[in-house]
């Protein structure tokens, strides 16, 4: 195939159009929310591959984290509001479907229960992220993925409304696969903070391929603050995640959990996190 | 006032140009790294029809990068998947896809339709 021939097609462009019209309604339909600075998104611990679930494909995850040991008070470590991160539980359903070869749309909905305290409402994300080539067309598997996230709970982020993208890179050497996510994040439509530009943060991963039903990973997050003015290092938050990864016996779901630690005192000191998704061809919707 | 005007909105929006800058600067990074793979793959193809891959084997040369056409010939979508070659494609009825697979070391590498389990896997011989 040829690099032109790559290209996306018309029907896929429509498709694509309308995901993003759907996208653009949320955030025209969104109240308005003030604003505050982002941090690493303790409901996500996951690194995306260059590679998207298939068209009529459709995928539900389950992303689990645990903070055993992290801050007393809030806004700071994975705390992104009012509520302390210490032994702080989220979790998030995703479902994620394949709208072309290339191109996938996927809701969030997140839940967090805080140290002895009841489940939390923890806010909605929407994203979209493609490719425009096949794996291994070019050097370096490059892929991109937009989102759009609400907090409403000021607890749990006093951050309203974000856009966040992030290109995705990806190469494989023989059985080695190395994934990176930078991330930028910026608060959009209101509060101080929404003409700031972006804030940087990342989701990287080196994962070997061993078995099919086990092999080892490592797992890099962390957020550095705003690209115009980088937080003192010391309170930027840095992870790193040692990980099993791979598919499960029965059922077909795949899973990726481990423990990670905080590499700086802006981080929590320790943090586990266990993801499952099993993914079924449901057709072509579009 | 016209040239205040202008270094007031320069300050105003100074901090969303820098990091236009830093956007700009990746994406000459990302162009520069897209650079097109080498050219002289070797050509096969595999197609699924009647519940099974064919050819079942297929022998392809060693140390060569692949270019690997799957047909389904079939009335039901398949999920085309190789742990070892990291490779995990849907193919719905009647459609062509292509992987692009890097040089390959001499040995056996297996596929299987991940969304059929019963279907009988099959293996690439790379030699």
């Amino acid at each position: 195939m040829s690099l032109a021939a790559a290209a996306i097609p018309p029907s896929e462009c429509r498709r694509v159009c309308v995901a993003l019209a759907l996208m653009l309604g949320l955030l025209a339909a969104a109240p308005g929310l003030r604003s505050a600075r982002a941090q690493v998104d303790p409901f996500e611990f996951e690194v995306y591959p260059y590679r998207t679930v298939g068209e009529g494909v459709a995928e539900l995850e389950w992303l689990n984290s645990y903070v055993p040991w992290g801050h007393q008070h809030g806004e700071i470590g994975t705390s992104a509001g009012t509520l302390p991160s210490n032994q702080m539980l989220r979790t998030s359903g995703e479902l994620t479907y394949g709208l072309t070869d290339h191109v996938e749309a996927a809701g969030y909905l997140n839940l967090a229960r805080p140290n002895a305290g009841g489940v939390q409402y923890g806010g909605a994300k929407f994203h979209l992220r493609g490719n425009l080539f096949e794996q291994g067309e070019l050097p370096v598997d490059i892929g991109w993925y937009v989102e759009l996230e609400s907090w409403p709970t000021p607890g749990i982020d006093t951050d309203p409304l974000e856009l966040e993208l992030k290109p995705i890179l990806e190469k494989d050497i023989g059985r080695w696969s190395f994934i990176l996510n930078p991330i930028f994040e910026k608060p959009v439509f209101t509060g101080p903070d929404r003409n700031r530009g972006f804030e940087f943060g990342y989701a990287n991963g080196v994962y070997y391929r061993w078995m099919p039903r086990i092999s080892p990973g490592l797992e890099f997050y962390g957020g550095s603050g705003f690209i115009d003015g980088f937080l003192p290092v010391q309170t930027q938050q840095h992870y790193i995640f040692a990980v099993l990864w791979g598919e499960l016996p029965w059922g077909g779901v795949e899973y990726n959990c481990g423990p990670g630690v905080g590499l700086t005192h802006g981080s929590d000191h320790v943090i586990t996190k266990c993801n499952l998704e099993i993914e079924r061809f449901v057709g072509a919707l579009l | 006032m016209k040239m205040k005007l202008i270094l007031i909105i320069m300050e105003a929006t100074k901090p969303v140009m820098k990091s236009a800058a830093y956007g700009v600067i990746a994406a000459m990074l990302l162009l520069a790294a897209a650079q097109p793979a080498q050219a002289a793959n070797y050509a096969a193809r595999i197609q699924f029809r009647h519940g099974h891959f064919e050819p079942q084997r297929l022998t392809v040369p060693a140390r060569q990068p692949l270019t690997l056409r799957v047909v389904n010939q079939s009335r039901r979508a398949i999920e085309f998947e190789s742990f070892k070659l990291n490779r995990e494609r849907v193919v719905a009825p009647g459609r062509t896809i292509t992987l692009y697979l890097p040089a390959l070391e001499p040995g056996r590498y297996d596929f299987y339709d991940d969304f059929h389990q019963e279907v009988p896997a099959g293996e690439i011989v790379a030699q």
